[in-house]
């Protein structure tokens, strides 16, 4: 057996098992969604079959009627818009947080560090609807949060405010759930830096500010890239925060795309959302993967 | 190739095998009590294995995509009308059920299901409005028709602590009532009339809520919420558990209201239908039919059960209407794909708007 053959029989076997959970459990399913967004909708759910034998002879049931539905109804894209803002200021937000906590873990010496990492990933061990719930406990109008608040809020003479069941109330169960995912790539990256490189700016006369704007932020950028993918792309398809947590008008694309396959049992028009949320996503990463290939160069 | 996937396919979708002798019911959350199970169970000296589903599309999407496996299900009948049009479901042998007679006339044989060929009825709820009784007898506002989930100057006095519904058959269904028309409306002109009364009311909503709603009556952050009845006899059991100073109280608009009866029925593919008659018939029986109404404050469609049912159970008079009361009620029946996807597309634009 030569060397390179099984250098190669190597490879395959650390890689070859990944790459087939992958196509089984994410190409298939994708490409039965691509097939499903163009077949018909079923008479009670499901899909109608893909070959009908009619007068005129075997049909095949396939249109791009539900493509022409998404495309001419500007509902939708205004959806889609709606669920990118959320999204957007989901992950900025996350940024603004994680950042200076990742900063503080980072720097923290060994054992603080381990238990700091440790306290990020401690809420994952309840689980996420039930921590979503107790947000509707925190911002319940009888909560002690909002009557502190609303109590200052008269003392300015502002009339009180409600928290639960409001757009703001679908942002920080959104920021909430999806924090960790921005810390822990930070922490990754901001944890390698070279302790060096700062003395070396102050040397050189940098302030505390200029050292971290053009020396620390800069070499951060790829845990950045990859924090606010994480955040960004799973916010932009969420629905059970805006189902619990949101008011009247909180509805968002993934609410939509679950109402498509369950009360409205359109299974194509479904997939045709899907689809084009999967397109979105995978632009959105593909454009934060070209960034950080440009930063490292 | 698709010879191994079919396999692959199977072996997936077939639960354990019954080598023993077990009864797989998969029926809503909190539907029986756990006596009644251990008194069947006792009975056909077998096991009952209980699983779950939140919501009628659940259960159809779940089966639509090839679940396996269950004997029982407790659909409601508009989905038991869906599951006999796709041929989902196992002729019942009424030679097996002796106590279907006890079924009362107004509820066997529904357009659903003619002459329960497949279907037993089991629990119905009424959707129905609940209200905090100290809060609203406060503000003054009498809570008798729909008009106080929809009229803005009504809604005035209550804004931010109404929930309706977050389904869109259930709040089009009470609109469409609201304006006298029937639940099952598909001309889509009165629908656009729900649809506007639907908008106008809803900035004075706090939330579309299927699920805590029962919760936030209780604590007394919402005072009036658009829901089933068996959910405002929970709600006014935990703020009587917790000591409010309210109770909520169920109130049936006198427009009428949606009902939902839920039926046991056997699915086709079930592993063990010799035990889910059995199940049927034990079921039906006053005693056993009474639990649910006895646990959960459910109508019961079951003329033998009442006399097991708790008088001050069977004195709330939303859940146990009188005649020409019930006759206001109506089912909702199953839209078919067109109408469905116009009513769906009308309720992202509530949603969205």
């Amino acid at each position: 057996m030569s060397a390179a053959w099984r250098a190669s029989l190597q490879r395959f076997l650390i890689t070859g098992p990944p790459l087939v959970y992958l196509l089984l459990f994410f190409g298939i399913p994708t490409l039965i969604m691509v097939l499903a967004s163009l077949r018909l909708p079923g008479e009670f759910g499901g899909l109608a079959p893909l070959w009908e034998t009619g007068p005129s002879g075997t049909e095949l049931n396939l249109s791009l009627e539900s493509y022409g539905r998404f495309f001419s109804d500007s509902l939708y894209a205004w959806l889609f818009f709606k669920s990118f803002l959320y999204a957007l200021v989901t992950a900025v937000a996350c940024l603004l947080l994680a950042y200076p906590l990742a900063l503080l873990i980072a720097r923290s010496p060994g054992k603080r560090r381990d238990l700091l990492v440790l306290l990020v990933i401690l809420p994952f061990w309840s689980n996420f609807l039930i921590r979503v719930y107790a947000w509707m406990i925190i911002l319940g109008p009888e909560s002690v949060l909002t009557r502190t608040l609303n109590a200052l809020l008269a003392g300015l003479g502002i009339a009180p405010v409600e928290l639960l069941f409001t757009p703001f109330a679908v942002l920080v169960g959104l920021v909430y759930v999806h924090l960790p995912f921005m810390v822990l790539p930070l922490f990754a990256n901001l944890e390698k830096h070279d302790p060096a490189l700062l003395d070396a700016a102050q040397d050189l006369g940098a302030r505390s500010w200029q050292r971290f704007w053009r020396v620390t932020f800069p070499l951060s950028l790829p845990g950045v890239l990859a924090g606010a993918a994480l955040v960004f792309i799973p916010a932009l398809g969420i629905f059970a925060i805006p189902d619990i947590l949101g008011g009247t008008d909180s509805i968002l694309i993934g609410n939509v795309i679950k109402q498509q396959f369950l009360d409205a049992r359109d299974w194509p028009f479904g997939s045709v959302l899907s689809m084009v949320l999967t397109a979105l996503a995978v632009a959105f990463a593909a454009a934060a993967a070209w960034v950080a290939s440009r930063q490292r160069l | 190739m698709n010879k191994l996937l079919l396999v692959l396919a199977l072996l997936i979708s077939l639960p354990a095998a019954a080598k023993d002798d077990v009864l797989h019911l998969y029926n809503w959350n909190n539907y029986m009590s756990d006596e009644t199970i251990k008194r069947f169970e006792t009975f056909c000296k077998c096991k009952v294995k209980q699983t779950y589903y939140s919501d009628n599309d659940e259960l159809l999407a779940k089966l639509q995509a090839g679940a396996k496996g269950y004997d029982v299900l407790v659909p409601t009948m508009s989905a038991v009308e869906a599951l006999i049009k796709r041929n989902a479901l196992l002729p019942l042998d009424h030679a097996q059920l002796p106590n279907l007679k006890n079924v009362m006339p107004v509820y066997a044989n529904t357009p659903f299901d003619p002459d329960n060929k497949f279907s037993v009825p089991y629990a119905m709820s009424i959707t129905l409005l609940g209200y905090n009784d100290q809060k609203l007898k406060e503000l003054g506002v009498a809570v008798d028709s729909w008009a106080t989930l929809f009229d803005p100057a009504i809604l005035a006095k209550i804004k931010g602590k109404v929930t309706v519904l977050d389904s869109q058959r259930e709040l089009i269904a009470a609109a469409l009532k609201y304006q006298g028309y029937s639940v099952n409306e598909t001309d889509e002109a009165k629908l656009k009339e729900a649809r506007d009364i639907i908008l106008k009311a809803k900035p004075y909503w706090a939330a579309f809520n299927a699920s805590s709603y029962i919760k936030e009556l209780t604590v007394g952050n919402i005072w009036l919420a658009h829901g089933y009845s068996n959910d405002m006899f929970q709600a006014n059991t935990d703020a009587h558990a917790a000591k409010r100073p309210f109770s909520i109280v169920p109130a049936l608009p006198k427009e009428g209201a949606v009902l939902a009866l839920d039926a046991m029925v056997i699915h086709k593919s079930a592993p063990r239908p010799d035990l889910a008659h059995k199940f049927l018939n034990f079921m039906l029986d006053g005693k056993n039919a009474a639990d649910l109404t006895n646990m959960i404050g459910s109508g019961n469609p079951n003329a033998d059960a009442l006399r097991y049912i708790k008088p001050e159970i069977k004195a709330i008079k939303a859940v146990f209407p009188d005649t020409e009361t019930a006759r206001k009620l109506e089912m909702i029946k199953d839209l078919n794909s067109k109408q469905l996807r116009y009513v769906t597309r009308m309720w992202t634009e509530i949603k969205l708007r």
